[in-house]
């Protein structure tokens, strides 16, 4: 035992002075916080890390369940190989690509006319701010049978009030053609997320000292002037983080679809996580189901960078 | 000032359209789960019931289950809450303030990770489950939602931490206090506000999602209930005044909790800014 320590203050073997009271400070410190974040870590690891991982793996597989398991049997790409000749992979990348653009920069641009009317206004911003929870605590599966009702093609309310404008003769199942089954979702969406987009970007606008609008307007800067270049610049980090937790959401989008119009009609609002569900659950591809979900990891992430660098650039542009 | 007062008016005008337009499908909903079958059918439809009728909130229970999906819901949340409040106050109170190393790096990349979408984990957290034994128990989704909330619950605690002083710490250990006694004693109460926060997000997360719930709890008697309200059309038809009845009473719990807890929730959304 060469390291086997002496009393205190005596030479240990080593020949070195334990230095008690130094070491249990720091030490005990550092016990203790290492103890204190070991159950969030053994959790947060093992439940998504860990998993996020295997899916990678199982992607190379050929999976099986079995009575009370499952087997695995290496098969390389084959799975991938599987996700690229097929036109129904592609049509959902597409999809959901185009869906989380489009919802996300709609949501951007509207949450930020709405923030920028409760910021001016000032009056009604608690009313406001209940109001916009309602949507952002909403069940997903609960405002999509709510769109569905609304969008009915035999009693929806919607063509009831484009008939009573004279918009349309006769009324429509909006979510019966592919483009009404897009908008459709996309409308919904759309009303459930904005809110979140205007509490945070609010947030962002009630930190930006009024000082620096005055000081603009007092220079003769116009309204347009000083939005893109104070108030533009100076919110730039609350409009990254909403759009990154909603390019992220929208990718993932699996409630809407499947009860708003189950992926259809055909698969035009097949996602990627309607797919992988398909994949998983109704045909038992495991395999091919994780490869979908790798796809979609490494789509959204490469989306988010090419978000984040096209915004930093316009930040740096308007600056 | 006329432009600025006409600047008002078209943010006033914004706003109210901005609300109304919020709350019209809200109110849809609402008034349809009160409305007889046959009306709930009509074209066009009556703006306000003719007849009002409770016959939904009676089907709900008696011949959905809502009761059962109601009972499953309030199990998983509640632990689920409890569980995330636990451990992420324990955490980000060692990422705050404690000597460890590697922390926020390796926080952030965590909470990255906690955004991905479920689809990226549910496959091999099915086959782990199948194989325990897991499917159709509480536990099943307890775990992953308790991991999936933690990372932004201890964020979000993390910079509650960051707030209270430092020296708080020195001056405890100086009376004699342990590490574990200072967090319990002094820096816990201190931070009530953002376990407000960390619970209400945690709540509302738990009580919506639907994924892992429909691929993990599937079976009639385990279903919380965004399983139970997607699932409650048969091939037929469409029973939208039962699906009302049940998606009203889902928004009760949570129309409390935000009423009661608003400014927590905003500033929880905001938090990730603040620091960030």
């Amino acid at each position: 035992m060469p390291y086997a320590a002496g009393a205190e203050g005596q030479p240990d073997v080593s020949g070195r002075i334990r230095v008690r009271r130094h070491r249990t400070h720091q030490d005990g410190d550092r016990r203790a916080g290492y103890l204190m974040l070991l159950p969030s870590a053994v959790v947060v690891a093992g439940v998504t890390v860990f998993p996020i991982l295997y899916s990678v793996w199982m992607s190379f597989h050929d999976v099986h369940l079995t009575v009370n398991g499952y087997d695995m049997r290496f098969t390389g790409l084959a799975n991938y190989g599987t996700l690229v000749h097929s036109s129904a992979f592609w049509h959902s990348a597409w999809f959901t690509t185009y869906y989380a653009v489009v919802t996300v920069f709609a949501e951007l641009i509207l949450g930020m006319l709405i923030a920028l009317a409760i910021y001016r206004v000032q009056r009604l911003k608690n009313l406001s701010l209940v109001v916009m929870l309602i949507p952002w605590s909403l069940i997903t599966v609960v405002s999509a049978q709510m769109w569905s009702y609304i969008y009915n093609g035999v009693y929806g309310v919607l063509n009831a009030i484009l008939q009573a404008l004279h918009l349309i003769q006769a009324p429509v199942t909006w979510p019966g053609t592919s483009t009404g089954a897009v908008l459709s979702m996309m409308v919904a969406d759309i009303w459930k997320t904005t809110p979140f987009v205007v509490i945070i970007l609010l947030g962002g606008l009630q930190m930006i000292p009024a000082e620096y609008h005055e000081a603009a307007v007092m220079d003769g800067a116009g309204p347009w002037t000083v939005f893109w270049k104070v108030t533009f610049p100076l919110l730039r980090s609350s409009i990254a983080l909403a759009a990154v937790f909603r390019i992220l959401q929208a990718f993932g989008v699996f409630d809407l679809p499947f009860v708003l119009t189950g992926g259809g009609p055909g698969n035009a609002t097949t996602s990627l996580a309607v797919l992988g569900e398909q994949a998983l659950f109704q045909n038992l591809h495991f395999g091919v189901g994780a490869a979908v979900a790798v796809s979609t990891v490494l789509m959204v992430l490469t989306l988010s960078l090419i978000f984040l660098s096209a915004f930093r650039a316009l930040v740096e542009e308007g600056a | 000032m006329v432009e600025s007062r006409w600047r008002t008016g078209l943010g006033y005008a914004v706003l109210v359209l901005f609300l109304v337009l919020i709350l019209l499908p809200f109110y849809w909903m609402v008034v349809t789960s009160f409305k007889p079958t046959g009306e709930v059918a009509a074209y066009p439809p009556t703006a306000w019931p003719v007849h009002w009728t409770l016959e939904h909130y009676r089907n709900a229970f008696l011949r959905y289950g809502f009761g059962v999906y109601l009972r499953n819901s309030v199990i998983v949340t509640c632990l689920t809450t409890l569980f995330v409040v636990m451990l992420s106050s324990m955490a980000g109170f060692a990422i705050a303030r404690l000597p460890v190393r590697g922390k926020t790096p390796v926080l952030i990349f965590l909470l990255i990770i906690s955004m991905f979408p479920a689809i990226a984990i549910v496959t091999p957290l099915y086959m782990f489950m199948r194989a325990l034994g897991w499917l159709n128990s509480y536990q099943a989704l307890i775990v992953p939602y308790t991991a999936f909330n933690l990372p932004f619950a201890i964020w979000i605690m993390r910079n509650y931490f960051l707030q209270v002083p430092g020296v708080l710490l020195e001056a405890a250990k100086m009376d004699g206090a342990s590490v574990w006694q200072t967090f319990l004693r002094i820096f816990l109460p201190l931070t009530t506000p953002g376990i407000f926060t960390t619970a209400v997000f945690t709540f509302v997360a738990a009580w919506t999602e639907f994924f892992m719930a429909l691929v993990f709890n599937a079976s009639k008697t385990m279903r919380t209930i965004p399983v139970g309200i997607g699932l409650f059309s048969d091939q037929y038809n469409v029973p939208y005044g039962d699906i009302f009845a049940g998606s009203v009473l889902s928004i009760l719990p949570i129309v409390v909790l935000v009423a009661a807890f608003r400014k927590w929730i905003v500033s929880g959304l905001t938090a990730g800014a603040v620091k960030g």
